[in-house]
């Protein structure tokens, strides 16, 4: 007779304070062995696998659907079956009579086998509300707080709409229904929309965010990002990463966030670029772009589209990130207000290029607790800036006489970016000399 | 037989070379080339020459603020007698002590009245163990008869034979206060009635001092019996500068009778050969010490980091009582080690100290273990005086309460002589005491007064509890270089190691000398950090399932055990994860170790952490069972607090 494994819901990305169990693949009681699928959890972001460590009986504490709090037991594996047949159906979120470990961050996921010991405050809560003490089990300490997390990680209130007092911080509203209900169509929201709900509102909702916009000249451009691009012709997004996560360094203030109290600034620039091809909307992780060259930046663009595309996204590739990029320019907007993520401080958005005007806007929205417009605006100048530079960098008009001597390339056609030498011919004549003529192709 | 000591050249010139240095300083003090003060001996400088140079090489001296006539005598290490009061490093005491505090091989001094006798006292009864033939002499003034530890000193002297001869240099006035205002009764009889032999002489016939000092030297050494010696001088320049109220018809009188002056007189060429000669001397050196350097502040304080031990340990209970422990090390340690002397009041067997902590010492090494008069002050410089001579001695305080008797002893001896000395010795005198109530005794035997004594630079205090051995600690207590005070609590005693286990938490202790204790909720994370010490700590303990009960707070206890330097890397850890410290004292609060702590783990969070001491009523504790109680932090009141707190 022996506990084998308990299955907590695991941390799985610093955002997540609950995951929801999109499928359960075996029955309470069931035969397992080790390496079995049990379960499936669903991210904002990706989902994760859980398989038996042991073999033994399955007993799952949770339902397919249901949110549950990072560290709550959901799940666990017993060496006799007997000891599953004796702790009743899954728990029903919402109620509290059956044996559902609570579920807390800070609790250690050791089993404790000696006696379990209840503060008055916590008896009182469990008495008010009806929640036995064998849902403690294999706990040493039950507090207040343990009695409230345990609520917390049985309620399902997403999916039971008006319930106000919900999981996480994500403030859900009361549902505003029309006169006639028939009138409308009713479609529950994803758990990955609520999510996006959550994050968005955690900056958002205290309305002390700010948009600041810019633009930048493109003309010529191309010609020039063009030349170090492989893959990723035509496109902004690679030199933007590029330029930006080393800019953050001089702004570690956008790189960081509000923590309620104080403001932290990451050590890192992990730079998130938003997705969305069909696949649903997706932040993916650049990380440590501030030390990653212009073709290693593609390359990792290139890479992370294709596992999105493929499905096979790694908890890595979506979590930690510290500034976020939002790309519009390929649906032809010309300008707009990103919004900022939980735990960032500022978002950059890129709008399309005018074609016409040949510029392109860029915006960024900061969390003023963080940073104020001036900074960002100064931000924002030194993008553009940098970005500016990108631009065939001499005028035709001024530099057309400066051709390589031996091949007669103009500077303006020369796609390097070292320039030309000066030299004097064989002949004694002072002239210049491009790069490939003096190295060699 | 005694050898006859004519007068002649030597000795006149020891002391004219002593005078001439005086004046030295004097002159150099007016140029303002002096920090500080200089006392001089001016007209004294014969009872330096009589006593401090008749003593042998291995013998040693403890004199007072007016020692330099001493130093010269005994050391005549001149030079680096000016360049202490220069300065510099090379002086005697790298300049850090100046004119009162001197240090060379066998010579202190100290410029706290009376406080040095207790401690030349322990010099010489550590000669006597040794049985090494060496004696000692203590120079006082006639100001420091008012001094009660030399009474109590004298007492212990007579009665344990120790070799030591006092000199009281009888110069008639205590600073500016002359002697008939300040003096009752006679000097001699203050000793002839602890049963010390005395003599009486006087600077003014040296011929006949020097054979009367060589007299007591020579009865001091052979009897190994304490003696007394009345030197009548006069002081011909002010107590220090400047500062002289007295007759000048009175000074002048003396200025006629003084022997050097008289030898002036006679012998005028002499002394000016003699004169010439050694201010040449003090001249040179004063200008090679002028180009010399100052110590370097790292050279006398480096800063100590302390690191905590982060392997945790479980500690196991053990079926023995505290005090039998204690007892068991120190009857192992006492047989084991030759240089473990013990002291205090009552502690012979078969009575064995108050609460039995020394039981059957004195029946296993009777010559090292000593049972004292109730003289708190004296015993605890005679172990100072111990400990500066190579012994390692470990000395009780009835009650803790008592060791305010022994204040001057442990702030201005045992705690300063290393540094003060310019680091040239070690003081690793050991001061163990019990603390704490809750057992009636009422308001002078049942305080907690800690908050005294951590405050003190280079002394250690370790505050035993019931969690860890006591054998560790005092084993890492014996391997000090400095001193230690231990305080031990009455109610501990009589505990079982680790008798206190509450339920679902883990007790584990690190490996640092002084280990810290920390008790854990077995699995949940605490939501509250509470440090407690001492007595306190067992009572703590017991309480972690009540305070988790009722206040809903889920403690983690930590235990330290050196409360002088306090973990406070574990203790910032532990309460910046909880976000709440409390610190239980037995004392009263104010100026307390919880001030301390908290003070230190708030410079080192960076977190916002709420704080709370719980502590005695800043009252003296009543022995009447109820209002002791109240008092105290008793389990009711801490509960109380908890809850208005968090």
């Amino acid at each position: 007779m022996a506990l084998l494994q308990q299955i907590p819901v695991p941390l799985l990305a610093v955002n997540d304070t609950t995951l929801t169990v999109v499928e359960i693949t075996r029955r309470s009681g069931e035969p397992v062995r080790k390496g079995d699928q049990l379960m499936v959890f669903e991210t904002s972001k990706t989902t994760y696998e859980v398989v038996a460590e042991a073999d033994g009986f399955v007993e799952f504490l949770c339902e397919v659907d249901g949110d549950y709090e990072v560290g709550a037991v959901v799940a666990r594996i017993f060496s006799e079956a007997a000891e599953v047949a004796t702790r009743q159906a899954p728990a029903q979120p919402g109620r509290s009579e059956q044996p559902v470990p609570p579920a807390s961050k800070d609790i250690a996921l050791a089993v404790w086998e000696g006696e379990t010991l209840f503060s008055q405050a916590a008896l009182q809560m469990m008495e008010a509300r009806a929640i036995a003490r064998g849902s403690f089990a294999g706990r040493d300490f039950v507090s207040a707080r343990d009695v409230e997390a345990l609520e917390a990680g049985l309620k399902k209130p997403a999916t039971s709409a008006g319930n106000p007092s919900g999981d996480g911080p994500a403030r859900r509203q009361r549902p505003v229904l029309p006169a006639d209900p028939s009138r409308v169509i009713i479609e529950k929201l994803t758990s990955g929309k609520r999510r996006e709900i959550e994050y968005l509102s955690e900056v958002q909702s205290t309305g002390l965010t700010s948009t600041l916009h810019t633009f930048f000249e493109t003309r010529g451009i191309f010609g020039h990002i063009n030349h170090s691009m492989q893959y990723l012709k035509n496109s902004l997004l690679p030199v933007i990463c590029y330029e930006t996560s080393r800019l953050l360094r001089k702004y570690p203030a956008l790189n960081g966030y509000f923590t309620g109290e104080a403001v932290a600034y990451y050590r890192e620039v992990n730079l998130g670029f938003a997705i969305d091809i069909d696949k649903g909307l997706k932040v993916l992780k650049l990380g440590a772009a501030d030390s990653l060259s212009l073709p290693e930046i593609e390359q990792e663009i290139m890479r992370l589209s294709n596992q999105y595309l493929d499905d096979k996204l790694d908890i890595g590739d979506l979590t930690d990130i510290t500034f976020t990029i939002t790309d519009l320019s390929g649906e032809g907007v010309s300008f707009f207000k990103p919004l900022v993520n939980k735990m960032n401080s500022a978002i950059l958005g890129v709008s399309s290029i005018d074609e016409q005007l040949k510029r392109c806007t860029l915006s960024v929205t900061f969390d003023h607790r963080v940073s104020e417009g001036k900074m960002v605006a100064r931000f924002l100048s030194d993008l553009k800036g940098r970005l500016e530079s990108y631009q065939s960098r001499f005028h035709p008009a001024v530099h057309k006489e400066i051709t390589c001597f031996k091949c007669f390339k103009s500077l303006q056609e020369d796609l390097g970016d070292t320039g030309f030498v000066q030299c004097i011919t064989p002949q004694g004549q002072e002239a210049y000399i491009c790069q490939s003529c003096l190295k060699g192709f | 037989m005694m050898q006859a000591i004519k007068i002649n050249h030597r000795i006149i010139k020891e002391a004219l070379r002593i005078r001439k240095v005086e004046e030295k300083f004097l002159q150099l003090f007016s140029q303002g080339k002096l920090n500080g003060t200089v006392h001089t001996c001016v007209g004294q400088e014969f009872s330096a020459v009589a006593f401090a140079g008749q003593l042998k090489k291995k013998d040693f001296i403890f004199s007072n603020h007016r020692c330099h006539g001493h130093y010269i005598a005994f050391t005549g290490d001149v030079r680096g007698l000016l360049a202490e009061l220069l300065g510099k490093a090379s002086g005697t005491s790298g300049g850090i002590g100046s004119s009162q505090h001197l240090c060379h091989h066998n010579f202190f001094s100290n410029g706290i009245q009376g406080g040095i006798v207790p401690v030349a006292a322990g010099y010489a009864l550590a000669g006597k163990l040794k049985n090494n033939g060496a004696i000692g002499i203590v120079f006082i003034g006639d100001g420091t008869l008012g001094e009660g530890v030399l009474y109590e000193t004298m007492n212990i002297l007579s009665k344990w034979e120790i070799p030591l001869l006092i000199v009281c240099e009888n110069n008639f006035y205590a600073q500016s206060t002359p002697q008939h205002i300040n003096l009752a009764g006679d000097i001699q009889a203050r000793a002839r009635a602890f049963g010390i032999r005395t003599f009486k002489g006087n600077t003014w016939e040296p011929e006949l001092l020097m054979e009367q000092s060589a007299e007591a030297i020579a009865f001091v050494r052979d009897q190994q019996k304490p003696c007394f010696f009345q030197v009548d001088t006069y002081r011909l320049n002010a107590h220090s500068k400047g500062d002289d109220d007295r007759d000048p018809e009175d000074v002048a009188l003396h200025r006629q009778k003084d022997y050097l002056h008289i030898f002036q007189q006679q012998s005028p060429s002499y002394y000016q050969m003699y004169e010439e000669a050694i201010n040449q001397e003090i001249d040179a050196m004063v200008e090679e010490i002028f180009k010399e350097s100052d110590l370097p502040i790292e050279k006398y304080f480096q800063p100590s980091t302390r690191t905590d031990d982060r392997e945790w340990k479980t500690l196991e209970p053990v079926n023995k009582r505290q005090v039998e422990l204690i007892n068991t090390f120190f009857q192992e340690k006492l047989v084991s080690d030759e240089r473990t002397v013990f002291l205090g009041e009552d502690i012979h067997s078969p009575y064995g100290g108050a609460f039995k902590v020394t039981k059957e010492l004195s029946f296993l090494r009777p010559e090292r273990v000593f049972t004292t008069p109730i003289s708190e002050a004296a015993v605890v410089g005679i172990s100072n005086g111990l400990a500066l001579n190579g012994f390692r001695p470990i000395t009780e305080i009835m009650f803790g309460d008592f060791m305010t008797l022994a204040m001057d002893q442990i702030i201005n001896h045992a705690s300063k002589f290393h540094h003060m000395f310019n680091r040239k010795v070690n003081c690793p005198v050991v001061i163990r005491t019990p603390m704490g109530g809750r057992r009636g005794y009422g308001p002078t035997h049942s305080q907690t007064l800690d908050k005294f004594l951590v405050g003190i630079d280079n002394v250690k205090t370790v505050a035993l509890n019931t969690f860890i051995d006591p054998a560790l600690i005092y084993r890492s207590v014996s391997s000090e270089e400095h001193p230690v005070i231990v305080i031990e609590n009455k109610t501990d005693y009589g505990k079982k190691l680790l008798h206190t286990r509450p339920r679902n938490f883990t007790c584990q202790a690190n490996g640092d000398p002084y280990p810290v204790v920390r008790i854990s909720p077995a699995v949940s994370a605490p939501t509250l950090t509470l440090v407690a010490y001492g007595g306190m700590a067992d009572m703590a303990a017991s309480l972690l399932e009540t305070i988790f009960s009722e206040t809903d707070l889920l403690a983690e206890l930590i235990i330290p055990s050196l409360i002088s330097d306090l973990p406070l890397d574990i203790l910032t850890e532990s309460a910046s994860r909880t976000g709440r410290l409390v610190v239980l004292e037995e004392g009263s609060p104010f100026g307390g170790i919880g001030g301390e702590l908290i003070a230190g783990v708030t410079e080192k969070a960076d977190v916002k952490i709420r704080v709370r001491r719980i502590a005695a009523l800043p009252v003296p504790i009543p022995s009447v069972k109820s209002l002791e109680h109240l008092v105290l932090p008793e389990k009711n009141r801490i509960i109380q607090e908890l809850k208005e707190s968090f």
